[in-house]
């Protein structure tokens, strides 16, 4: 594999806190994000991006994301940040072809990730949903085995490059201890980290993760965040990960896309991205930012009313 | 991390690990069924009106001059001209041995079914007959026998044509109708794909009209024996089967069998929910449709031997992952030697058990004794276990 992104200087980078959004919180519906000027896709990770993008329900006549278009950098964490109901989520499971998208297209490293064939799509693009369920009694083990799934054909026993696979997997998410325990047993931190072993087996290039972070513990938040910088850094992984804590995502992530209903509103380094004027926008909080060696850190004040928007700018 | 250590045994544990999953708790099971299997038939084939002890009826098994003979088997499973035996063999052979091992086959599929159908609906309660197939069977049943039984069916042959009795088609009409019921049922729950819940709402929707439609058509039966007949096949049961209806049901049930042991992997990914197998790259929908296909093809040709035989398919799954875990790999081959243990053993009951009860001959649909079976036994699941439903 290639080198690492030569730097973080990449056309990507700018934040296109659309204009219009300022004024009347409304984007109009635009091409104005495809811009990323992309130069430098040919590094090392996976180039992936959504253009153009509708995702909705097929149960609602709205689609919850309208026209957003996202690239990610190839070997960086991407994280998802956005108020409640403000189509992160969405906005993910059209990324990993989860929803048909009402328009738009999702490529990775090029190609049309809806004109691949499923298990191949599978075997390039992991996505851990927000909630999992598995049946009680089945062992950690083999739960982590199904992430062989899209590696083995109907017929096909698990060779020895898939127990290798099974194998780092495991180690990689730090559940090695509990390989052998019921996956019932476990706490709902400890499940997640198996989880996280599952999608690992997949062996993909391209990681999306869906709140993987939220109800667990501290301990068990910062295992999962700890895991995703390990791939990021020793794996070569693009990751995007949905994250509900505003200022985990300024910790841990390389790039920050901030979504409010269905739209995204800013872009870029986490220092770009967390300010105060977008925590107003997006958040609809009066919060301080502190700029500190980790990253900007957020300190939400009191909730914004929508008389208060009246009178600032 | 406690990973160093592993290194040194993996080659090892590796190689132990890839049949793990071929537990003791499976061999408990396996061998439990087939203890219950061998007791149910040396009863069977002992008892009767020409009655045998239990030894001679056991020589008359035995007796080499059938088990090694081709003929034999080939008028049994092919329906050729049955060889000389002696008298007893030919009864314990032609007579009662048919009847245990339709049984048998009728509880592998039954309970297969189940087993596939509990995990494609996610859902532990939910049985063979859940997508309409019964009440698709019992309403074909009805029409048959009440309001076309008279009907003869005129095939065009090569030389003249070839005239069946209806009824004579009756197997095969109650398995196609259960067929086409569940067809229907696809048919109403798909909305841009299908959903475990909508496929068990429509079955229900299916299930409520046909079971209507099946009990008005009582009313029109003015014949006590075409009643007793009806209910005969709406609960199941095993009364005069033959080789013949072995060799109905036997092509059916060993692709169903093959199929559903390979296809365990594949149950156990849908079991991670819908989203988490289509994340792994597994075609949900497709996948849905082919293994609900399986297993309507298992409940039909039980069906086409015996009835609607309840419960069976419902406890079965339950009994064995309650002891070997929901893995199916295991499940499935646990299935595979209680179904049939089961069923022999309701069986046992159904033929003899009016006898010693009530002293009486007569048999009782063993679709009756798998019911009173089936309701204590989920009455104490209820009872001990808090969270019912969920596998």
């Amino acid at each position: 594999m290639p080198g690492k992104t030569p730097g973080p200087d990449g056309g990507v980078s700018q934040v296109i806190t659309e204009p219009a959004s300022r004024e009347n919180g409304e984007t109009p519906a635009d091409g104005a994000q495809t811009d990323d000027g992309h130069a430098d896709s040919e590094t090392g990770g996976s180039d992936f991006r959504g253009e153009d993008l509708v995702v909705g329900y097929p149960s609602s006549e709205q689609p919850v994301i309208d026209g957003a278009s996202i690239s990610v950098a190839p070997g960086e964490v991407t994280a998802l940040v956005g108020p409640n109901g403000s189509g992160k989520s969405t906005l993910l499971k059209g990324l990993a072809d989860q929803l048909a998208l009402e328009s738009g297209v999702v490529r990775l490293d090029g190609a049309d990730i809806h004109d691949m064939e499923t298990k191949e799509l599978a075997r390039k693009l992991g996505l851990l949903s927000q909630e999992n369920v598995a049946p009680d009694s089945i062992t950690v083990e083999t739960l982590v085995e199904h992430g062989r799934y899209p590696h083995r054909d109907f017929f096909d026993g698990l060779t020895d490059e898939d127990r290798t696979a099974i194998d780092r997997a495991i180690e990689l998410a730090g559940v090695d201890h509990l390989r052998d325990r019921e996956v019932g047993q476990l706490s709902g931190g400890q499940k997640q980290l198996v989880w996280i072993a599952m999608v690992l087996a997949q062996e993909t290039d391209v990681l999306l993760l869906d709140e993987p972070t939220t109800f667990l513990d501290l301990h068990h938040q910062l295992e999962v965040m700890e895991i995703v910088r390990a791939l990021r850094d020793d794996s070569d992984m693009t990751v995007v990960v949905v994250l509900h804590d505003i200022q985990q995502a300024a910790r841990h992530a390389d790039r920050m896309v901030a979504l409010k209903d269905g739209k995204i509103r800013a872009r870029g380094t986490p220092e770009e991205v967390i300010t105060e004027q977008l925590l107003a926008e997006v958040f609809e909080i009066d919060a301080a930012v502190e700029r500190t060696p980790r990253g900007p850190r957020i300190e939400p004040l009191r909730p914004r009313h929508e008389a208060d928007s009246d009178g600032e700018t | 991390m406690a990973s160093e250590s592993t290194t040194v045994t993996d080659s090892m544990s590796r190689r132990r690990r890839a049949f793990d999953w071929l537990s003791e708790s499976l061999w408990t099971v396996v061998v439990g069924s087939l203890l219950v299997i061998a007791g149910g038939t040396l009863v069977q084939v002992s008892n009767g009106a020409f009655s045998t002890t239990p030894v001679e009826a056991w020589q008359a098994l035995v007796n080499p001059d059938v088990i090694f003979n081709l003929q034999s088997w080939q008028a049994f499973l092919l329906g050729g001209e049955l060889p000389e035996m002696n008298r007893q063999s030919l009864i314990v052979w032609n007579m009662r041995l048919p009847r245990v091992i339709v049984a048998v086959l009728v509880g592998m599929n039954l309970a297969v079914s189940g087993a596939i159908f509990q995990a494609v609906t996610r859902n532990e309660l939910a049985s063979p007959f859940i997508l309409g197939v019964s009440s698709g069977a019992g309403l074909m049943i009805l029409l048959v026998l009440v309001v076309f039984s008279g009907a003869t069916l005129v095939i065009p042959y090569v030389v003249g044509s070839l005239r069946l009795g209806i009824s004579s088609l009756l197997p095969i009409i109650a398995a196609l109708g259960g067929i086409g019921a569940f067809v229907l049922v696809y048919a109403i729950a798909w909305k841009n794909g299908t959903s475990p819940v909508r496929l068990v709402l429509a079955g229900v929707i299916v299930g409520t009209v046909f079971q209507s439609l099946q009990t008005g058509l009582f009313f029109f039966a003015n014949d006590i024996g075409v009643v007793q007949s009806a209910i005969a096949w709406t609960t199941g049961s095993l009364t005069g089967v033959e080789w013949e209806e072995v060799r109905m049901a036997l092509p059916w049930t060993i692709p169903v069998l093959v199929l559903s042991v390979i296809s365990a992997r594949q149950l156990n990914v849908l079991l991670l929910g819908e989203r988490t197998a289509s994340s792994l790259g597994m075609n949900v929908e497709r996948m849905r449709f082919a293994l609900s296909a399986v297993a309507v093809v298992a409940a039909a040709a039980s069906i086409a031997v015996a009835g609607i035989v309840g419960f069976v398919g419902l406890i079965v799954p339950h009994m064995v992952r309650n002891i070997v875990g929901s893995d199916y790999r295991r499940l499935v081959i646990g299935c595979l030697f209680a179904g049939p243990a089961l069923m022999v053993a309701a069986d046992v009951g159904a033929r003899l058990g009016l006898m010693v009860l009530a002293g009486s001959s007569e048999q009782m649909p063993v679709g009756i004794v798998t019911g009173l079976l089936g309701g204590p036994y989920f009455l104490y699941l209820m009872r001990k276990q808090d969270t019912m439903g969920e596998i």
